[in-house]
């Protein structure tokens, strides 16, 4: 484990009621992994069904966190502010549902700059949610 | 792989992938302009050049490309050198 869910906001902007990862399990420079339970009391819910956007949300965090974690190795320094420049290719197979733990996975694919293009997917129980592909600018 | 072949793989992967026509990747027309290219777009753009060409440009490689011509003098230097 990278980042337990006691200390996942030293990594990501965002905060209650809008935080949508608990912990990050895996950060290389090939990518992330993250982990989510969802809770009845989640912002996203609607009945009792986790929103679309709220696993797009947990992709756009889980890079959030993994790139916060390697720039804190990196340069011992506070994180860098991220910003979703796009999403594409977006499939959504199945939703989530309360008490289900998500296990995202996000892989770069390139990286131009501080442009960095991701191909993140979502999984409850092992079967697939929703994949799609983010461009990530960090500022 | 010759001019030609360059000059035809260039134009079938960036109609494909920014979609305009063939017509307009012309050596003297401006890349930027003529495929809209914003600057998110350029990680689309190294993605398709990788795929197509095997190498990989940086920031500075663009700074030398205005025309489609520069495009393919620069595809025609870095295949050179990977050969």
């Amino acid at each position: 484990m990278k980042i337990e869910k006691a200390n996942i906001k030293k990594y990501i902007p965002q905060r209650e009621p809008f935080i949508m990862i608990d912990s990050l399990k895996d950060a290389s420079d090939e990518g992330f992994a993250s982990e989510f339970e969802i809770v009845e009391t989640n912002c996203l819910l609607i009945n009792n069904v986790l929103s679309e956007s709220a696993l797009v949300e947990n992709i756009a965090q889980t890079c959030a966190a993994g790139f916060g974690y390697l720039n804190s190795l990196l340069e011992d320094a506070e994180p860098r502010l991220g910003f979703i420049g796009a999403v594409t290719k977006l499939s959504n197979f199945q939703s989530a549902h309360v008490n289900q733990k998500i296990n995202t996975t996000v892989s770069i694919l390139n990286t131009f700059e501080n442009i960095h293009l991701i191909q993140g997917t979502c999984f409850a129980d092992e079967v697939k949610l929703l994949e799609c592909q983010m461009k990530i600018v960090l500022a | 792989m010759n001019r030609d072949q360059i000059i035809e793989t260039t134009k079938r992967f960036l109609s494909e992938e920014f979609e305009v026509s063939t017509d307009v990747i012309i050596p003297e027309n401006n890349l930027q302009q003529t495929l809209d290219l914003d600057s998110l777009d350029y990680v689309d753009l190294v993605v398709v050049i990788e795929e197509n060409f095997g190498f990989k440009p940086t920031a500075d490689d663009f700074k030398t490309v205005a025309t489609f011509e520069d495009f393919y003098q620069l595809v025609e230097q870095k295949l050179a050198e990977l050969a």
